[in-house]
């Protein structure tokens, strides 16, 4: 208890958030339920790649590593998904955010508790999914080597970072602008094209792959995939790449929060 | 008379939820730049798959391309004219402001399903055509028989996946909260966007059958290259058909069920 009592206010809060985050999943499961099984498209390209290489393997890609790419793609997606954007966007244009700012905690950092709560429930709707594409093809099943797993954790844990402050950064642009989601749609497509959600970075033509490896999609996404599918041959610098954008983000997170919450109209109130 | 009534309530509809889009100006620029970058996002694929091998399913790019222009189409159409009105139902439930559509004298299934539009969904109909032309032009040129057929399947697919979405509506009669499953058929209308032969067993009965949204990307190219047989047609006409008549149904029954929130 001491020990609890020495820590700073915030991770003290941290658990009951935690709590309070994973409550509000199970009480909309439906809804949640139905915004899992949005995120499919992972198993849309993994059809269209399937057939394309049904002749043969495509610059090292065969079926099965198709499969294999794009299940864990599907998994990294929903492990590393948020919604803070939407979220943002409702509370400033309505005035929501008003109350929220009385407690004692950053509402952003409330929804990031609620955010990591939600993903052992993704997991669960994850679950009949994964089992019937091993069922389909029992080669989807890998092993990654210890050290791989800890590098793919390491990298799903940046992802799932870099994915939440993106779409902070996003929804705080609501302070100024009137409507900032549609511009998480522009992000959102680039991200779909240079992420590895629709096409792994392996495949793309050479020149726009060596620039899409330094890009921020590709380092809350395809990164971690690849890292733990063992096929990044430099996966420390795909981690260092990955911290770098999470650190710039956090700042300019920060920064914005500074600057949005003065400029913060409070409708409503 | 009453056809010639119901065109003008049509139009004075569509006017309406024009100028209520319109009235957002910023929103609106925003969201006419995002349409064409998801118009862009939907192609682009195609071409990177295509780099790597000739065929697909034995699919040639062309008719890869003009399968992914027909589901530009429907996309379009889609989000252009149905999805906008079903978030507007669901709310209307939810709130009771449904009670101002049932009370109007003209079919409030009608009603419900025009009076709003998103135009910027227009960039995704702007492109299918467009894409509709080129991969036309890449291929030999269809006889006037193939055409038409063509148009009446994805007419007939159109309005499956019309019924389908009222189907979906009129779950919000019990449920209320379904707005996010628009999102889910969404996902599923995903699906059509490649050639129907890239899918295999359950999952291409699925997308003919239950989600047809094969009808209306790939039955129409394989009617342009003359390959359309008679099953094809059957199963097209009487999906979208059995497809609608349950809607119909479904939604009379719905609105029996309807208590308003006020009263």
């Amino acid at each position: 208890m001491s020990l609890l009592r020495a820590l700073p206010p915030l991770l003290r809060a941290f658990p009951t958030l935690l709590r309070v985050g994973f409550a509000e999943m199970v009480a909309y499961r439906a809804e949640m339920v139905v915004w899992i099984l949005t995120a499919t498209l992972p198993l849309v390209m993994l059809a269209l790649w399937s057939a394309a290489a049904e002749g043969g393997p495509l610059a090292g890609f065969g079926q099965a590593e198709f499969a294999r790419y794009f299940t864990v793609t599907l998994v990294v997606r929903q492990v590393t998904g948020a919604w803070v954007v939407w979220e943002l966007n409702h509370l400033v244009r309505t005035g929501a955010l008003s109350p929220q700012l009385l407690r004692p905690v950053n509402p952003l950092l409330f929804n990031l508790a609620e955010t990591l709560a939600a993903i052992p429930v993704r997991l669960l709707v994850l679950a009949p999914i994964l089992l019937a594409l091993f069922a389909w093809r029992p080669d989807i099943a890998f092993l990654p080597s210890p050290a791989t797993a800890l590098m793919g954790a390491l990298s799903v844990l940046l992802a799932f970072a870099l994915s939440w402050l993106v779409q902070a950064i996003f929804g705080m642009l609501s302070f100024w602008l009137e409507q900032s989601v549609g511009l998480f749609g522009l992000w959102f497509a680039a991200w779909g094209l240079f992420g590895g959600y629709i096409i792994p970075l392996p495949l793309l033509p050479e020149g726009l792959r060596a620039v899409a490896e330094w890009l921020p999609f590709q380092a809350s996404l395809g990164a971690p995939v690849e890292i733990l599918l063992g096929i990044e041959p430099q996966p420390l610098r795909s981690l260092l790449v990955q911290a770098g954008w999470v650190l710039l983000a956090t700042l300019l997170a920060r920064w914005m929060w500074a600057r949005g919450i003065v400029r913060y109209g409070a409708v409503g109130a | 008379m009453r056809i010639l009534r119901l065109a003008r309530v049509l139009a004075a509809l569509l006017r309406v939820a024009l100028m209520n889009a319109a009235a957002w100006r910023a929103s609106f620029l925003v969201e006419l730049l995002v349409g064409a970058s998801s118009s862009v996002g939907v192609v682009l694929p195609l071409f990177f798959v295509y780099q790597h091998a000739e065929q697909v399913a034995g699919w040639a790019l062309p008719e890869a391309l003009m399968v992914t222009a027909f589901f530009l189409l429907l996309q379009g159409l889609v989000g252009l004219l149905i999805e906008p009105n079903l978030s507007a139902v669901v709310e209307g439930v939810r709130t009771g402001a449904l009670d101002y559509t049932v009370l109007k004298p003209v079919d409030a299934m009608l009603v419900s399903s025009l009076q709003r539009v998103a135009p910027a969904k227009a960039w995704d109909v702007l492109a299918g055509m467009g894409l509709l032309a080129w991969s036309a032009a890449q291929l030999p040129a269809p006889g006037p028989g193939g055409v038409i057929l063509a148009a009446l399947l994805f007419l007939a697919g159109l309005l499956a996946v019309y019924a389908i979405w009222i189907l979906v509506i009129c779950t919000s009669f019990w449920f209320v909260r379904v707005d996010n499953l628009r999102f889910l058929l969404g996902a599923a209308l995903d699906a059509g966007r490649w050639p129907v032969d890239v899918y295999k067993g359950w999952l291409r009965l699925l997308l003919t059958v239950v989600v047809p949204v094969a009808l209306v990307t790939s039955f129409p190219v394989l009617a342009l290259r003359g390959e359309a047989d008679a099953t094809m047609l059957i199963q097209a006409f009487g999906a979208s058909a059995l497809l609608l008549l349950a809607a119909r149904r479904t939604w009379l029954a719905a609105l029996r069920h309807y208590t308003s929130a006020s009263s």
